[in-house]
């Protein structure tokens, strides 16, 4: 696996929810939504608890090849991001979760309603000073 | 023309509400609101706007002994010496970068490019303005729902918040409809109130998890589309309607068809996904709370300026407190009115 072994939230501005054992995840960034299967779930408990993806491959029957294909996607949109520390253990309510999941490992986005504007389009401003400096030229 | 970046934006949001507060005797009207623990004193022109402070909201019925007060200043040049509005001079506006520069200082705000058109609050002052180039240059949804974002801010300060969701009750037990724009929430709820039941909306309702989950009214416009104006038989019922919006809706009262006077609040005991499925009878059956909160919570957080996490955090404890069922919605208003109703017979017996 190309990536580190143990991973973070990426930023302040994921936050997320559990729900009975499934996780919404929010951007705040970009008002992006992230369901995730129960597989998916717990996998990203795990990960956002820095569990190592090594511990989850082994108290789990997830393959290698579909937990680092989750773990791309979940780069990808910008939820993890390597860290530079030890694994933590895989708590047992997580090993429990993962054991009874019935789902296939998955992320869905919804982003109906995120934020169409992340860079103003209307405003080609090459204008450097901003509101104080013009008041004083106004 | 002035331009504001994120840097001096907090600046320009403190410089503007000075500007507004040193010009209150000049406003030429002043209205005073009356909304569940708040009462509002709006400074502003006549026109469209004053009007609709006059019949937009629902006033409360019940005393509420911890009522707050807040001062919003709907605000123009030609008041006194009320500055031009400033454009945004910054390159990389993303709503959330601006509501987070406000907030580290304190402030609400929120910007609306196509205007130049502003609004800033205070919340712990608890006063606010609305900066417009001109007296009737707000966009088109404000008249239906007035100060809307201010009531976001000042409810949101208080643990409060304001709720994308439909409303349907009895006996003051209540559902709330949670999904996007055309998932069936206000057609369910004008089916529901021609059939005897109560709502306190049918698109923004203030909701509090103080004591389990209540909803309470805000604003007392309904909103239909043309197709569902003539099922529910409204073109009969209200033969003096409006013309059309902006989003080509007739817009009309919850007391133009509601059984009985608003109730003050609804003791909200399920949430509800409406989905329209075509088929001839409605049903309910139980729905995942991930699936639930996915409905209720993007387009409450999205449609309102700033407060994403505070609204992520109380969708997410009130989607746990609450039973969740996915509503399939029949093609008959009377139907739909009664499935709903049972649901909510059973659960009060």
């Amino acid at each position: 696996m190309r990536h580190s072994n143990v991973y973070r939230v990426a930023s302040k501005d994921i936050v997320f929810e559990s729900f009975d054992g499934e996780a919404v995840v929010l951007d705040l960034s970009t008002g992006k939504y992230f369901g995730f299967s129960d597989t998916g779930s717990g996998v990203w408990q795990a990960l956002s608890s820095g569990v190592g993806v090594q511990a989850i491959a082994e108290a789990s029957a997830i393959a290698a090849a579909d937990l680092e294909g989750f773990i791309s996607r979940l780069l990808e949109f910008g939820l993890l991001a390597p860290a530079d520390a030890p694994g933590q253990p895989l708590p047992g309510e997580i090993v429990s979760a993962l054991a009874a999941a019935r789902e296939p490992l998955s992320v869905d986005v919804h982003d109906d309603l995120a934020d169409l504007i992340v860079v103003d389009p209307i405003h080609e401003v090459e204008e450097p000073l901003g509101w104080p400096a013009v008041k004083q030229a106004n | 023309m002035a331009r504001v970046t994120l840097q001096t934006l907090p600046d320009y949001a403190r410089y503007i509400i000075d500007a507004a507060e040193s010009a209150a005797a000049a406003f030429p009207v002043t209205r005073r609101s009356r909304l569940p623990r708040l009462d509002i004193t709006t400074h502003l022109s006549p026109g469209t706007l004053a009007d609709a402070l006059g019949h937009a909201f629902v006033e409360p019925r019940d005393d509420e002994a911890d009522a707050a007060g807040c001062r919003i200043f709907v605000a123009h040049p030609g008041i006194a010496t009320i500055p031009v509005p400033a454009r945004w001079g910054d390159a990389h506006y993303t709503e959330h970068g601006f509501a987070t520069r406000l907030a580290e200082t304190g402030l609400r705000g929120h910007f609306y490019h196509d205007l130049d058109f502003w609004q800033f609050y205070d919340p712990e002052r608890r006063v606010g303005v609305q900066l417009m180039t001109a007296a009737d240059a707000f966009p088109p949804w404000e008249p239906a729902a007035p100060l809307r974002p201010f009531l976001h801010w000042e409810y949101a300060a208080r643990g409060m918040r304001l709720t994308h969701a439909g409303t349907l009750g009895l006996d003051g037990k209540g559902i709330l409809l949670a999904g996007s724009g055309g998932a069936g929430k206000s057609g369910t709820v004008a089916a529901g109130l021609l059939s005897g039941l109560d709502s306190v909306g049918d698109d923004y309702v203030l909701v509090d998890l103080l004591r389990g989950v209540s909803a309470r009214p805000l604003f007392s416009t309904l909103k239909q589309d043309a197709q569902g104006f003539a099922r529910l038989g409204l073109e009969q019922r209200l033969a003096n309607h409006g013309p059309l919006n902006w989003q080509g809706k007739y817009t009309f009262h919850i007391a133009d068809i509601a059984p009985r006077q608003v109730p003050a609040r609804l003791d909200i005991v399920a949430l509800m996904v409406p989905h329209i499925s075509g088929g001839k009878t409605s049903s309910v059956v139980p729905a995942s709370r991930r699936d639930a909160m996915l409905a209720l919570a993007p387009s409450g957080i999205m449609q309102m300026p700033g407060e994403r996490e505070s609204g992520f955090r109380l969708f997410g404890e009130l989607t746990r407190l609450l039973p969740c069922y996915r509503l399939s919605l029949g093609n008959n208003p009377e139907e739909i009115a009664g499935t709903i109703s049972n649901f909510l017979a059973r659960g009060i017996s």
